[in-house]
């Protein structure tokens, strides 16, 4: 067993856990972040997709040994100013709801947070960086193509 | 107002909670030992050594499920087979006992204190297997000196079903100007909705209750299949679900884990949950599709259609799952002679045993099976006869003066306009300027190739009534209760805009909990499209019944008799006077109480109706590579009046690309020596991404439908119904340039090029399905 201290969504923590144990499994069942979802075991779908020092990262791939004193960010984490009275929400949280780019969900947590990476990096995405920056996240109900519309709403609700 | 959907707030902030994100206090982890072969009869099983592990409360086997009283999870047959046969059903444990029938299948059950110490010790069961012979598909399975996978069930066949009229088809047939035959195969695919299967179930001792969380798509079938396979009385099961990541058809059914945990919760005594992995799901979920069809269709002289004649060989899996056989023949009876107005029509059903995992629905749920039959069948008459595709079906629709249609197997389309659907399709989807685009693709060294598919689906089928309660709390919040559970089809925003419209209340005051145990309801679960249409048109009664209810109390508010108040926009009025009082504040009067006057349980008993659309698909294959790519797909639908075009749309979107999905790539393979699921994770299998398809244009054609109040007809299965003849024949279309005159799915880049290489070296079928294979 080791201790690991890291930031996660802005505030300090400490948790024992074996050197096998993954990130996912600390965001989830230490943490009680469960917005932070387990779809597959290969690494493939991209519903546990975090936030690590800023950069986007599959929470599955990551040993949670490796995070000592970096700073995580989950899909709870990002629009610090939601609360339940219903606040505001990350743009991108706001364009996916707008149009309509989840159904049951499941995949929205981890789309999310690869697609406030992916406007990071592409401010402006054309269709291209879209595709390429949605590649590691699946989804099974929407067919994709609301999440492409709604990642350039999100793009354009950033720019101004 | 921008769209948005009343539970699309805690979803995108990670509030949700799926069955993983349940956890109970003193909980123990689950796991199972799964068989790693296909067929062998169990020699010795010796649990002892994980038994002893520190950390592991129980192991259990099939003696500790016989002991309990567990039976063979339920199967029945939804009509009677050919000549009145009954289906022979295979006995389905929860933990096998004596033999194992498929790779995947539950053998024993461990329950520890973690997740990791539970699968530690199924590593520690030491079991000794005896192979037998393994039958892979369903020609295989049916064939002479086939091994035999359940000793009731000779020969691999459960049961055959016929529907239509056979002596009327070999007349038709008979008399003939031209007959056009097909042999297709509509491959075995793995429907993996994002959330994968589980349960986390508590056992009250005291009361004898257990409470399963778990993923469902519909409580009161959940509960039912529970109750068959354990024998626990049904007052004593409670199934609780909130969100459920995706279902698609698969999480209909009981699965054998469920009973098993629940028999792991009575006798450790504390809350057991279980959660597969994604390898679990792909060896576990209902797989789907599998099916070997053969069809023909009599023509005359000019081009009309005399008679169809189908045969559809199941591969079923091991065991027979309980929406197995209402999969494997209800959407063929429904829609046995599509949108043609053929005299005659018949089709075989059969139902094979095989050495894989049990099918059941999956998107379409046989929908896709005889719209991919008919569509493919019709495309290969118009290159036979050299007649346009889209002529061909234009002297073939039934027309819509012609509705209610009889058709020829004795059921009746309710409504539709069929031609008019294919003439705006062919309009959206720009068929004519068709040969123009070819020519640029041609000049790119591209194949192109269009497709068109003309569909019937039916929808709205179920067991009974559905229900549904509404319940006027405090704060003006009215709670609703139904069985139909949401696993992605926006419920709570459809029931909430339904009641809102007549109302007159605004939408954000309704909540829905429907997988709240606490109260029981009798309703159909979320399948066959038919909750808009069930579930909705139960909400539209209930609307009107609180209406009548607040009337009374208005009357009394208002010192008047209840015949001369009018309701509109949310408030009585005294007909002809400017007094009124509204809805609202007779809420919020006769609140505080344990029960409210305006509290109302309704039901809907509604028919079957038949959405129906036209699906114009266009790809381009770079022969070089054998790479499809969808570069246009136009959909026209007729799904009924339609409440909210938004969720329409999802809808349509994900069915479509599901269909594309299957057409491109997706393909649950059994290897025919091992019977092991070689495309056994994501890594081989090619789920759609996000560069499916280009180009996607929807249209609406509505026609409501008078079967229900609310004149829908359901549309969470046109999408895949069209895509997949539609693409298929896109592909074909293109693929008959290279010389390639038959083609199974799927597309993929390998079989894609070698086809048009084999049909290089004359060989024009090489990428046909051999049926005795």
């Amino acid at each position: 067993m080791s201790k690991v201290a890291l930031t996660v969504n802005g505030k300090p923590v400490e948790v024992e856990v074996e050197h096998r144990t993954l990130l996912s499994t600390v965001l989830r069942e230490a943490l009680g972040l469960t917005g932070t979802h387990i779809g597959c075991d290969t690494s493939q779908c991209g519903a546990c997709t975090v936030h690590l020092d800023g950069r986007v990262v599959k929470s599955c791939t990551v040993l949670a040994v490796q995070v000592q004193g970096q700073s995580v960010k989950t899909i709870e984490g990002l629009a610090p100013s939601f609360d339940a009275s219903g606040a505001r929400l990350h743009p991108v949280q706001q364009a996916f709801s707008e149009c309509h780019a989840l159904q049951c969900g499941f995949c929205t947590p981890g789309m999310i947070m690869a697609v406030t990476g992916l406007l990071q990096d592409h401010p402006q995405p054309d269709d291209q960086q879209i595709i390429h920056g949605l590649e590691g996240n699946l989804c099974r109900c929407t067919g994709y193509v609301n999440i492409i519309k709604a990642v350039k709403q999100a793009a354009q609700m950033m720019q101004a | 107002m921008s769209f948005s959907r009343l539970e699309d707030r805690r979803l995108v902030t990670g509030a949700g909670r799926y069955v993983s994100d349940w956890h109970l206090p003193g909980q123990l982890y689950a796991a199972f030992l799964r068989a790693d072969r296909a067929h062998a009869r169990i020699v010795s099983m010796d649990v002892s050594q994980a038994q002893a592990m520190p950390e592991v409360h129980a192991v259990l086997t099939a003696e500790d499920t016989q002991r309990a009283g567990f039976r063979s999870l339920p199967c029945a047959a939804p009509i009677p087979g050919k000549g009145g046969a009954e289906l022979i059903k295979p006995y389905r444990p929860v933990l096998a006992a004596e033999v194992v029938r498929f790779v995947g299948e539950c053998v024993a059950c461990v329950v520890a204190q973690t997740e990791e110490a539970a699968q530690n010790a199924v590593e520690a069961i030491v079991i000794e297997y005896d192979d037998l012979p393994v039958v892979i598909g369903a020609e295989a399975a049916i064939a002479p000196g086939a091994a035999q996978l359940h000793p009731n069930i000779p020969g691999n066949l459960a049961i055959e079903f016929e529907t239509g009229d056979a002596q009327a088809v070999a007349a038709a047939f008979a008399k003939s100007a031209h007959i056009v035959r097909l042999d297709l195969h509509n491959q075995r695919v793995a429907g993996n909705p994002m959330e994968p299967k589980g349960c986390l179930v508590r056992h009250d001792a005291g009361t004898g209750d257990y409470f399963v969380h778990v993923c469902t798509q519909g409580t009161a079938g959940m509960r039912g299949q529970l109750v068959a396979t354990t024998g626990i009385a049904d007052e004593h099961v409670h199934v609780v679900a909130e969100d459920v990541g995706g279902g698609f058809g698969l999480r209909f059914n009981a699965y054998p884990e469920y009973s098993a945990v629940m028999l792991a919760a009575r006798i450790t005594g504390r809350p057991v949950r279980w959660v597969a992995s994604r390898s679990e799901v792909f060896l576990s979920d209902e797989h789907a599709r599998g099916v070997s069809s053969r069809g023909e269709l009599a023509l005359d002289a000019q081009g009309q259609f005399l008679a169809f004649r189908f045969d559809f060989l199941n591969d079923m899996g091991a065991y027979i799952a309980p929406t197995g056989p209402v999969v494997a023949v209800l959407s063929i009876r429904a829609c046995l002679a599509g949108v043609y107005k053929v005299p005659a029509a018949v089709a075989n059903v059969r139902l094979a045993l095989t050495n894989s995992v049990p099918m059941a629905a999956y998107r379409g749920a046989g929908r896709p099976v005889i719209s991919y039959m008919i569509e493919r069948l019709v495309d290969q008459a118009a290159v036979e006869l050299a007649i346009d595709p889209a002529d061909l079906r234009r002297r073939n629709l039934i027309p819509a003066h012609a509705m209610p249609w009889p058709t020829a197997n004795g059921l009746a389309y309710d409504s539709g306009d069929f031609p008019a659907v294919l003439e705006h399709a062919l309009e959206v989807a720009d068929w004519t300027g068709f040969e123009q685009r070819r020519t640029q693709s041609a000049a790119h060294g591209r194949l192109r190739g269009i497709g068109l598919a003309s569909f019937v689906e039916a929808t709205g089928g179920g067991a009974g009534p559905d229900e549904v309660e509404a319940r006027f709390g405090g704060h003006g919040e009215i709670t609703l209760f139904a069985v139909s559970h949401s696993h992605g089809q926006s419920h709570e925003t459809a029931y909430a805009e339904i009641l809102s419209a007549v109302l007159g209340l605004p939408r954000e005051r309704f909540r829905l909990r429907n997988g709240d145990p606490a109260v029981r309801l009798a309703g159909n679960a979320t399948g066959g499209s038919r909750t808009l249409h069930g579930v909705g048109s139960a909400l539209r009664v209930l609307a009107d019944d609180v209406i009548a209810k607040g009337r009374e109390l208005a009357a009394r508010a208002l010192e008047v008799a209840a015949a001369d108040i009018v309701f509109a926009d949310g408030r009585y009025h005294i007909a002809g006077t400017d007094r009124s009082v509204t809805l609202d504040s007779l809420i919020e009067q006769h609140s505080g109480g344990a029960v409210h006057p305006l509290d109302t349980r309704s039901s809907a008993r509604t028919g079957g109706t038949f959405p129906n659309g036209c699906h114009v698909a266009e790809v381009e294959i770079d022969p070089t590579t054998g790479v499809v790519e969808i570069v246009r797909f136009s959909a026209v639908d007729d799904a009924g009046t339609i409440l909210n075009h938004t969720i329409v749309a999802g809808q349509m979107h994900g069915g479509i690309t599901q269909g594309a999905g299957q057409v491109l790539g997706e393909h649950a393979i059994c290897d025919r020596q091992s019977g092991q699921l070689l495309t056994g994770s994501f890594m081989d299998y090619p789920m759609p991404r996000a560069i499916m398809i280009h180009g996607l244009t929807l249209a609406e054609h509505p026609v409501p439908t008078p079967t229900n109040v609310l004149g829908a007809k359901g549309v969470g299965e046109a999408g895949v119904t069209g895509s997949l003849p539609a693409l298929m024949n896109a592909i074909l279309a293109a693929l008959r340039t290279a010389g390639v005159t038959h083609f199974d799915m799927p597309a993929t880049p390998a079989r894609i090029w070698g086809a048009i290489e084999a049909a290089r070296a004359g060989d024009a079928r090489r990428f046909a399905y051999d049926r005795a294979q």
